[in-house]
Parts: structure tokens; C-alpha cells; sequence
């Protein structure tokens, strides 16, 4: 039976195999000896022999490794939700996107316990002090949105 | 030299540069006494605030949130018991115990003013010993840079807690992170699936920022199950005599000399930090009491041994930086990222073409101390304080604060998809137990190892000169004996039944 060891090892093996074929499609250079698939090609065979001891080793184990349980249920909320704002950013814009995030995941976290004015007077100072931090004091231009167009 | 550095001494010391190096130490300080939150995290969430500074200022900053972080584990660690730092672990140890006895205030100071002195004698260290190591390296050709890229490459993945393969393995997925983009050489586009994006290469910080950051976070939520309150903190009168606690200290110059140098030691080394550094420091000075059975309930060569080492370990790493360009861990990877994206290349040149940065990070790491001194003594009944913010609160503005971090690089909203990317990444790795400091070492040495190795054969295309020049093959055969004795120290664990446990956390990512 594989464990997370051998799975890992599989995954990286297939990767840089993968990585390895596309390197085939690479040119040759004209005038200098070495070419950009050069480095590359010895590094995803050294991946591939590492990956592959990874399975060997791990199917050689007689004894496994006992893994505790895990809550992912706040890892996968939280995931989907800064994946929600990654995409609503260019959306949304910066001040929006942001506020609807740090309110969101707050209200995720601490339900169903919820605290309304603490967690929206957090979510809007942090909209504020770092809309006016980036883009007013470092002038870095914060994403505006296509939608709202703020 | 020392014109240089009194010169740097007084531009440090300039409002201009002392406000970002105090700013960088509060925050630094802060973020030392949160646990679950790294030094090597608050110099990633600290760095983007620096890009509109001078390459000094943002450096002033980011050595300052260094030296503050490596002393601000230190207050929770002594009154709670709990390590705001991996670097912090071992001041727990008689740190809290004396607390507990009544003397916080004791306990307290004997650390602060231990990192002071310690601090203080590596900056020593720094300053003697960067010019001559640089000047050896300037001897180096790319043969011996690639080697001893490689060399710290293997002590890192050999040294980590989990297994050797999958250290090396991190390693070489660093690796191959750098590889994606134009070839360093001809500039020809590689493994860019077509995008226009990716024909520049992924940015350093959103990769740090991603692989840490959500590595971290993560795996802090999967702990806190719900909402979880927060401990309620009596912040205790922290009163003490300061004339002797550190006549205390200084009334044991051994213990300190050598808590020092040890620190300053494993900061030199690659693959080994600040976490190792006080728990090596404390087991030597138990070794070398003449009470070792007293160590644990409350006795100040705990607190000063550890706290000494931990503080010269940031004068040691610094020196494999500014000398040699290698970092020695995720925190001083994260500190080269941070010279890198200010502009300063540091290596054997460093110092002889940027004379003004480098000695001013000098004169910023000398200064950092006293500073971190006065922002203990201001408040560090606050920073026990911050202990009490929610997680719940934390988690979404540092995520903002990582957000924005990797956007503001290039004001571009690619590089936030590859914090998002990295960051499932990072926590995939974490959860499959595979260590992250190789892997930053990997993305931060790639371009390096690459570049050399081409040069290194378009001179000569002999492969064998690799390891028939000396200090090249050297530094090969270390890097083949580290390894060796890595594999070796893991099968001796595995027959004595002290394997690392499934499922314990990485404290040090």
C-alpha cells in the first residue's frame, strides 16, 4: 500500500517527466555549445531519480507512519474564499474586494459566533489604512475595478 | 574601515534612516511575540512597506525587524510560556520558570539585555570578519560558486527533520520554479506554456509570500477547528533593577562569550538558524555548569544562553549573506530576497562596490539593538497584549497584507494569481511533510547555480575541473558528505525509534 510519501514521489515523478518531454521542443543554439535546455534537462532527471527513490523507499516501508486527523474544512473555506477575492479583484477593485474579504473570512472563521461590528470596523480599517498606505503614501495603484470602476 | 562605519554610524542615526529601523524593529518585535507568526513571515509582510524607501532606509527596516523579531519571542516566551519564535524555544525553558517564581521583570531584562550583549558581540563578528571572507571569495571562479551553491543547498536538505529525499527533493522543486522563463544565457523563452507573463519568470516574493505565508496560515486554521477565544493576559509589572541584571549577566562572561560565539557559529553555517542556535547554546551551557541539575527551574544562564546565542546568530547569517550571497535559512533567504529586490546584489563585490549600503546595514544592525532596548522597555507589556488578537482577525488582514505585498512588486495582478498558485502549493507540501527552507533556497539560488555552471563550461568545457580545482571539488565532496552524514544520522534515528512523529508540526517551516 502507497502512503502520502509515495504519492508525493509519484506526482513529482510524472512532473518531471512531463517537464523533461517539453524540453525536447527547445533550440539548439548556433554558435555556443551549451543550450536553454541544457540545465533544465539535468535538473528534472535529477527530480525524476529523487522522485522515484521517494516510491521505492516508501514502498520498502514496512512500518507506516500513523497520520492524525485534520480539520480542513476552515483550510478549504478559507482557500475558496481568497480564491473568490484573487478573482474578484480585477472585478471589484482593491477597496471593495478587500472589504468584502476581510468581512467574509472573518465571519467564516468565527461562526457562528459572530461579532458584526467588530468584524465589519476591521474590515473596513483594513480597506482604509492600507488603500491609504499603498497607494497614497507609496503610490503604488491598487487595482480599480472594471465593474465598479473604483 | 572603521571611517566607513562611523561614517555609516551617523547617517544611520539620521531620522530619515532611524525611523524605518525603528519602525522595522517594533514590527519585528511585534511579530516575535506572536506565536504562530515567524520572524521569517513579519520580514515578508514588513518588505513591501519598504519598496518606495532607499535601497539603506528599506534595509534599515528589514535589519531591524530582524533583530527585533530574534528579542520579541522572548516576552511570551518568558511570561507565558509559550515561544513567540522557534528562536525563543529554549528561553522557556528558565525563562518561564522564573517568571512563574515572581521575577518576570527579571526574566525579562536578563533575555532583553542578554540579546543586547549578544547582538552586539556578533555585530563584532559581522564587521572583522565580511571584508577578509569576501576577499577569500573573490578568488572563487563559477566552479567554486556553483559548488558552494550546491554545498548549501545540500546542508539545508540534508539537515532538515524530514526525510533526506524530500529535503532534496524541495530543493530541486525550488530548482525548477527558476528555470521556468527566458534562459539566463540566450534569453529564450522556456516551459512559458505560450503566456507572455511567464516569459520573465516567476517573481521572487509572491513565491516566498505564497509558499510561507499559506503554509503557515493554513496550517494554523486546521488547529483552531472554530473559533477559538484567545488566552486573557494579566500583564505583570515588569520593574527590575537594570544595573544588576546586567551586572548578572556580565558577571558570567564565559556563559556569555560562548552562547555568543555559538550563535554567531550556526549563523555562519548554512542550513542551520536561530531555532537551532538556543537550543544548542542552552545544552552547552547546562554541559559546562556546575549546576546543570538547576537548569529548568528558573536559573539566568538558561535565559542568557539562549537569548545571547539567538541574536549573534542574525550577526552570523548575516556575514554567509554580505560575503558569500548565500543565505543560511528561510529567515535569511527571505532577508537576500529582501537586498535582491532593493537592488543590492550581495556577494564577495558587495562590499568593495556598495561600501555605503553595506556598512550601513553595519551601523543599522549595531543601532537596531539599542533601539530594540528602549521599544522593550516602552512596551513590552503591549506586546503580551497582542497575544490576545483573534486569530480570526489576524488571518484575513495578513492575508490582505500578502495580497497587496505581491501585487505592489510590479503593480501587476499576475503576480497575485502566483501567490494564490504557491500558496496551494506551500500548504500541499507542508501537509505531505516536506520541508519549505530548501525550496526557497532552491528559487533563490537557481538563476546562481544555473548561470555558473554554463559559464563554467562555455570557459572550459572540461566537466572534470569541477572537482579537480580544489576549493571546487572541496566544497563538492562536502556537499557529497553532508549528504552522507545526513542519510546516515536519519537511518541512526529510525533504528533508535526516534523517527520524526506523523503529523507534528513543522515549527520552522
Amino acid at each position: 500500500m502507497i502512503s502520502r510519501d509515495g504519492i508525493a514521489g509519484l506526482v513529482c515523478l510524472v512532473a518531471s517527466l512531463g517537464l523533461l518531454a517539453l524540453t525536447r521542443g527547445m533550440p539548439k543554439p548556433a554558435l555556443v555549445p551549451i543550450g536553454p535546455a541544457f540545465y533544465p534537462r539535468i535538473l528534472f532527471v535529477v527530480t525524476a531519480v529523487l522522485s522515484l527513490a521517494l516510491v521505492v523507499t516508501d514502498l520498502a516501508r514496512r512500518r507506516r507512519p500513523a497520520v492524525p486527523p485534520v480539520r480542513y474544512r476552515l483550510v478549504l473555506l478559507a482557500f475558496v474564499i481568497f480564491g473568490a477575492y484573487v478573482f474578484l479583484l480585477p472585478w471589484l477593485g482593491y477597496r471593495v474586494a478587500t472589504f468584502l474579504f476581510v468581512a467574509g473570512l472573518q465571519t467564516a472563521l468565527e461562526w457562528p459566533r459572530l461579532r458584526w461590528a467588530r468584524g465589519l470596523s476591521v474590515a473596513l480599517a483594513t480597506t482604509l489604512v492600507t488603500y491609504y498606505v499603498f497607494e497614497v503614501y507609496l503610490s503604488v495603484l491598487l487595482p480599480r475595478g472594471r465593474l465598479t470602476g473604483f | 574601515m572603521f571611517g566607513y562605519l562611523l561614517a555609516s554610524l551617523a547617517e544611520i542615526v539620521r531620522p530619515a534612516y532611524l525611523l524605518p529601523l525603528s519602525i522595522g524593529t517594533l514590527a519585528g518585535m511585534i511579530g516575535g511575540s506572536l506565536p504562530g507568526v515567524t520572524i521569517t513571515m513579519t520580514i515578508i509582510l514588513v518588505l513591501p512597506f519598504t519598496f518606495a524607501l532607499d535601497p539603506l532606509q528599506g534595509l534599515a527596516a528589514m535589519t531591524g525587524v530582524y533583530v527585533g523579531g530574534s528579542a520579541g519571542g522572548l516576552v511570551t516566551a518568558c511570561l507565558l510560556g509559550i515561544p513567540g519564535t522557534p528562536s525563543a524555544i529554549a528561553t522557556t525553558f528558565d525563562g518561564f520558570p522564573m517568571a512563574r517564581k515572581g521575577e518576570p521583570g527579571r526574566a525579562v531584562w536578563l533575555g532583553t539585555w542578554a540579546s543586547v550583549f549578544g547582538g552586539l558581540l556578533g555585530a563584532a563578528f559581522l564587521i572583522g570578519a565580511t571584508g577578509p571572507l569576501a576577499a577569500f571569495a573573490l578568488e572563487f571562479g563559477p566552479w567554486e560558486y556553483f559548488s558552494l551553491f550546491i554545498f548549501a543547498l545540500s546542508m539545508v536538505a540534508g539537515l532538515t527533520e524530514a526525510s533526506l529525499l524530500k529535503g532534496l527533493l524541495s530543493g530541486a522543486i525550488g530548482l525548477i520554479v527558476t528555470v521556468i522563463g527566458s534562459d539566463p544565457i540566450m534569453a529564450v523563452p522556456r516551459l512559458t506554456l505560450g503566456t507572455e507573463f511567464l516569459r520573465s519568470g516567476f517573481q521572487f516574493l509572491p513565491v516566498l509570500i505564497g509558499i510561507f505565508a499559506f503554509a503557515q496560515i493554513m496550517t494554523d486554521l486546521e488547529r483552531m477547528g472554530g473559533n477559538v477565544a484567545p488566552p486573557r493576559v494579566e500583564a505583570p509589572s515588569l520593574a527590575v533593577s537594570h544595573l544588576s541584571v546586567i551586572r548578572e549577566i556580565l558577571s558570567r562572561p564565559f556563559l556569555l562569550l560562548w552562547s555568543t560565539l555559538i550563535g554567531v557559529w550556526i549563523g555562519v553555517l548554512p542550513a542551520i538558524g536561530g531555532s537551532a542556535a538556543n537550543v544548542m547554546a542552552y545544552d552547552q551551557a547546562k554541559k559546562f555548569s556546575k549546576r546543570p541539575e538547576k537548569f529548568g527551574t528558573g536559573i539566568p544562564e538558561g535565559v542568557i544562553a539562549s537569548e545571547s546565542s539567538n541574536n549573534a546568530n542574525v550577526g552570523g547569517s548575516l556575514v554567509t549573506i554580505m560575503a558569500f550571497g548565500i543565505p543560511g535559512d528561510a529567515v535569511t533567504a527571505v532577508m537576500l530576497g529582501a537586498m535582491i529586490i532593493h537592488g543590492i546584489q550581495p556577494g564577495p563585490l558587495f562590499i568593495s562596490q556598495e561600501p555605503r549600503v553595506a556598512y550601513g546595514i553595519f551601523a543599522a544592525y549595531l543601532v537596531a539593538h539599542p533601539v530594540m532596548l528602549v521599544l522593550q522597555w516602552l512596551g513590552a507589556r503591549f506586546y503580551l497584549r497582542v497575544v490576545q488578537v483573534p486569530k480570526s482577525v489576524l488571518i484575513p488582514v495578513v492575508l490582505v497584507l500578502c495580497t497587496v505585498g505581491a501585487y505592489a512588486l510590479n503593480n501587476i495582478i499576475e503576480n497575485v494569481y502566483v501567490l494564490l498558485i504557491f500558496g496551494v502549493l506551500g500548504y500541499l507540501l507542508v501537509k505531505f511533510r516536506f520541508p519549505l527552507a530548501p525550496l526557497i533556497l532552491g528559487v533563490i539560488l537557481g538563476d546562481q547555480i544555473e548561470v555558473n555552471l554554463v559559464r563554467a563550461l562555455m570557459t572550459d568545457a572540461d566537466p572534470w575541473l569541477f572537482l579537480t580545482r580544489p576549493l571546487s571539488g572541496g566544497m563538492l565532496l562536502a556537499s557529497v558528505a553532508s549528504v552522507g552524514l545526513a542519510l546516515w544520522q536519519h537511518r541512526r534515528q529510525q533504528r533508535m525509534g526516534a523517527a520524526a512523529q506523523a503529523g507534528a508540526p513543522d515549527t520552522d517551516f
